[in-house]
């Protein structure tokens, strides 16, 4: 559990690099991305063949991020599951070739989203893509649900970590937790979240966080930001209506 | 200079955490908090740092009255080390964590790097910059925590139970730390050899008041 913990960081902690990709503005990434997961998802649900070129876009990011396609791939496996069981009513419904075409198309297509978010968060720092957010308009209340939504996925799991640490010291040897302890294992485990939750927004407020729209700092959008979201537009346009 | 008259805190249960307290932080001051489990030290210090609301009372700093408008500049003078580093470490890097605050206030991206820097290196540990706080020591925890405020440049530092969970090594070199900063400071704590070590003055808190006040070897 502490393992997963440290991948999660693990990912973020590569957004600190310092190659191309990671010193792009943070917009130009941010709006690239998104262009990219609108147009991969306005294909239609048998375009197997027409998506295949879209690779190009994570693998241009991986070589040019030189993020390790490995981090990435365990990542993807997490929502592997998800797309599988909602690809396969298609496979026994659907009547043989285009079953088994949708099914891999969902499942093509779920690949191609999640490695631009992966590669989004592992070259952007978390805060740059909030403040591009909040730059976009986007109402507040939404990028801070998106901030804290974040920052408690890791003090939950840190904190099931420390109570199953407690649990199995004292359940005699006994993988796992018993059936009839899960219900209290379960509300102990809100309980202790929300207040730790609590605490840590109290010292983020003292630290002057307070739902506020901060001033845009630092970078200019520049000439080699322009292109880069102008490149990835092109080719995003072209594969979508002109196909190979 | 901090003066708070009168301050009443009262939590959403009914339970009335400071009673009528009064009391004057002099420029240059340091200050313990004293007192029993319970006493209302956390409390005191949340409320002095905003979180919690006065049900009655005001506390001032510098002719400066804390209110709604006025939060945001109140958080910039004073600084608050949580009692628990792991409540005050949640970005994924020290680093961060410690420009967490800077950022917040609007400092340029240059200016930042540069007070972390520095920040980092007046505590001695510039070799926590890119590490994750969940594979630190308490020791190490503790003096990012104190980084991520000192680095907001605050004019009155607070401590909740600083020496909590620290071996004597970690604890001499946090005597030795805030006896080198220059801020004023209020410090809840129940060690009472680190308070006389640290402290000019001790206050005992008891029930939410002020139960006694003296310097730490009367
Ligand atoms: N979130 C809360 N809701 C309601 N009551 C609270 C809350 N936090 C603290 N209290 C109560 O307020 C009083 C003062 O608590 P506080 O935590 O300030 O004491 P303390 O002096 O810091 O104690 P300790 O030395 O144990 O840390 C106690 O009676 C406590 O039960
Ligand atoms: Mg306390």
């Amino acid at each position: 559990m502490k393992h997963r913990i440290h991948e999660l960081n693990a990912l973020e902690q590569l957004s600190s690099g310092d190659t191309f990709i990671h010193r792009l503005h943070p917009m130009a990434k941010l709006l690239s991305a998104v262009f990219f997961i609108i147009t991969v998802i306005s294909h239609d649900r048998y375009a197997l063949m027409q998506l295949i070129p879209y690779v190009f876009y994570p693998t241009l990011l991986m070589a040019l991020s030189e993020t390790p396609y490995s981090m990435l791939l365990k990542r993807f496996m997490v929502a592997f599951p998800f797309c599988f069981f909602a690809g396969m009513s298609n496979l026994i419904f659907v009547p043989a070739p285009y079953g088994v075409i949708s099914f891999f198309t969902i499942i093509f297509r779920t690949y191609l989203c999640v490695m631009a978010v992966l590669l989004l968060v592992s070259t952007t720092p978390f805060f740059e893509i909030a403040n591009s957010l909040r730059f976009l308009k986007i109402p507040n209340i939404f990028i801070v649900i998106f901030e804290m939504t974040y920052r408690y996925i890791c003090v939950l799991l840190e904190e099931v970590h420390s109570m199953y640490i407690a649990y199995s010291l004292r359940s005699a040897g006994a993988k796992g937790i018993k059936m009839r302890d899960m219900g209290s294992f379960a509300g102990q485990l809100l309980l202790r979240s929300f207040d730790r939750a609590d605490r840590i927004y109290n010292a983020m407020k003292c630290r002057g966080y307070a739902l506020h729209i901060l001033p845009q700092n630092g970078r200019n959008f520049m000439l080699k930001d322009f292109i880069f979201f102008a490149v990835v537009c092109f080719f995003c346009i072209w594969f979508r209506f002109k196909g190979i | 200079m901090l003066k708070l008259q009168n301050v009443t805190v009262i939590y959403p249960d009914k339970t009335k955490a400071i009673d009528n307290l009064s009391f004057t932080l002099n420029a240059g001051e340091n200050v313990a908090l004293l007192g029993d489990n319970g006493a209302g030290k956390t409390s005191l210090l949340l409320a002095i740092a905003g979180v919690l609301e006065l049900a009655e009372g005001t506390i001032e700093i510098d002719d400066m009255q804390l209110s709604k408008k006025t939060l945001n500049e109140f958080r910039k003078r004073v600084g608050l080390v949580f009692q628990n580093p792991d409540d005050q470490l949640f970005m994924p890097f020290i680093y961060d964590d410690i420009a967490f605050g800077c950022r917040n206030f609007g400092m340029p991206e240059e200016q930042i790097e540069a007070r972390v820097e520095e920040t980092l290196s007046q505590l001695n540990i510039s070799h926590l910059r890119n590490r994750s706080s969940l594979k630190l020591s308490c020791g190490e925890k503790r003096m990012a925590a104190i980084a991520t405020v000192l680095a907001m440049n605050p004019s009155i530092l607070m401590f909740d139970e600083p020496t909590a969970y620290l071996d004597q090594k970690a604890r001499r070199l946090l005597v030795d730390t805030l006896k080198n900063l220059q801020h004023e400071k209020i410090i809840a704590t129940h060690d009472i050899a680190f308070a006389t070590e640290v402290c000019d003055r001790m206050v005992i808190l008891k029930n939410g008041r002020v139960e006694n006040s003296a310097a730490p070897n009367s």
